[in-house]
């Protein structure tokens, strides 16, 4: 018995090995963000009653893999998938106690750190634009966790942002930068539109 | 590590049998739903219910369930910690320069049993469902691209592999790392940044080389059939209709009895 599942034309500019991309980078940083949320808990209890702000403190480091991917291949959309990839990896492979809310956060995560690179459409990769990146990946994803986590109407809120914003600008946004290029430089990318521009700006 | 990732055969029970993507559509929808509400009876009861479903439903021991808490078990405590003294209100004790508050202590009470409540249903979705079925089902239910589904099982399969991974990179690290006293390997920050790197390394080059063997297994072409179809069952829409029927009852309970507060509790 086979039914023929609905065929639906592909955009052709996503080819197989961008998506594998996207799931190889959510799984290594699923596995690296599982890590994370242990020396998360460890941190929360070294900090005693302050412990709740350490999640801020590492708040960037959830928002990495968008910019990654984004600055690898280069395609509209990319970063908001592998958010929601990496998200869904640790929802359902990894048994986030998140649960399947974590896909609302990183649908906002991605949208939030893909932003500045969409309004350079996709051309400029500077410090500056990572930096954007992971201020507004940061930024976007306050909104909605301040809401779920009942940061409204605490003492502490603003100190909560600014330690978020701090925390997004440098693990989410410079981290990501010195990432892409460590691993531009060990040639893994090189069939990437990354690899490509590369190649391309030294020939010229 | 392998105790937290999803197995691939979940225990038979009535849970294990209903359709994966209609089971993370629920445990989605209660989840968003539940963050609406900020008082402390409304999840405590749809938590007792939770935990109820888990050990009946997905037959769960009461051994693995408790040490599955672990994790968000410390979150919550914190999240009642850091209200009780953040936020304005009545002043219940003054603990040197600390003051707790009637309305902090509620409203943390309220937003940890509320992570309490997301966390049992999230056990109970990993320990029912397989990821294989979740994948194929998310293809044929979901109409996901398998293109999509596909590299994301291959995904599935790395992440299997990774501990392992892991400790071939380390073994080598150690090779030429610098040793301890006792002869051991560092565990400085610095060598286990290197590992990670090369994890993210190995991994994207041998993302690349699982790109081209789907390829050449030809995914992506079309028309796809589809081998052992996977159909919505009766036992879904009853599972549909229990959920959102218990959870809108406890909800329309709560409002009655009037102990069911809104988002409005939060601006004190």
């Amino acid at each position: 018995m086979t039914a023929p599942t609905t065929p639906r034309r592909s955009t052709g500019r996503w080819q197989m090995r961008d998506i594998v991309l996207a799931v190889v980078l959510g799984v290594v940083f699923g596995f690296v963000y599982w890590a994370l949320v242990q020396a998360w808990i460890g941190l929360q209890v070294a900090m005693g009653p302050a412990g709740d702000l350490a999640q801020h403190v590492l708040h960037g480091g959830w928002l990495l893999v968008a910019p990654v991917v984004i600055a690898i291949t280069r395609k509209p959309g990319s970063g908001v998938v592998a958010e929601l990839i990496a998200a869904f990896v640790e929802v359902a492979f990894l048994g986030s106690p998140a649960g399947p809310v974590l896909l609302v956060t990183a649908l906002l995560q991605g949208v939030g750190s893909e932003l500045p690179f969409a309004l350079t459409r996709y051309r400029r990769f500077g410090w500056g634009v990572f930096a954007l990146s992971g201020l507004f990946g940061g930024a976007l994803v306050f909104v909605f966790s301040g809401f779920r986590f009942g940061w409204y109407g605490q003492d502490i809120l603003l100190l909560r942002l600014a330690i978020q914003l701090v925390s997004g600008v440098v693990l989410g946004g410079l981290l990501a930068r010195v990432i892409v290029d460590a691993l531009a430089r060990t040639g893994v990318l090189d069939d990437f539109a990354i690899g490509r521009a590369r190649r391309s700006t030294l020939v010229s | 590590m392998s105790a937290l990732l999803a197995g691939e055969d979940p225990r038979a029970s009535p849970l294990a049998r209903r359709d994966p993507v209609v089971k993370l559509a629920l445990v989605m929808a209660v989840s968003m739903a539940a963050i609406f509400v900020l008082d402390p009876v409304t999840p405590a009861v749809l938590y007792g219910l939770g935990v109820v479903g888990v050990l009946v439903g997905a037959r769960l021991p009461l051994r693995v369930l408790a040490g599955a808490h672990v994790p968000f078990v410390a979150f919550a405590l914190g999240q009642v910690l850091v209200n009780a003294l953040s936020r304005p209100g009545v002043v219940l004790a003054e603990p040197g320069p600390l003051r707790i508050t009637a309305e902090g202590l509620e409203v943390g009470a309220a937003l940890g049993l509320r992570t309490l409540l997301i966390g049992v249903l999230a056990i109970a979705f990993i320990a029912s469902t397989s990821p294989v079925r979740l994948m194929t089902n998310l293809q044929q239910n979901a109409r996901l691209s398998p293109r999509v589904t596909y590299a994301v099982l291959a995904g599935y399969r790395m992440l299997q592999e990774m501990p392992r991974e892991w400790a071939v990179l380390r073994a080598a690290h150690a090779v030429r790392a610098p040793l301890r006293r006792n002869g051991t390997p560092t565990r400085s920050p610095r060598v286990l940044l290197g590992a990670v790197f090369g994890l993210l390394v190995v991994s994207v080059r041998k993302g690349e080389r699982m790109a081209q063997s789907l390829e050449s297994r030809g995914l992506g072409l079309e028309p796809r059939t589809t081998w052992r179809p996977s159909p919505l069952t009766r036992g879904d829409a009853v599972l549909v209709v229990a959920v959102v029927g218990v959870v809108a009852a406890v909800v329309l309970a709560s409002a009655a009895a009037g102990v069911l507060e809104g988002p409005g509790a939060l601006g004190g």
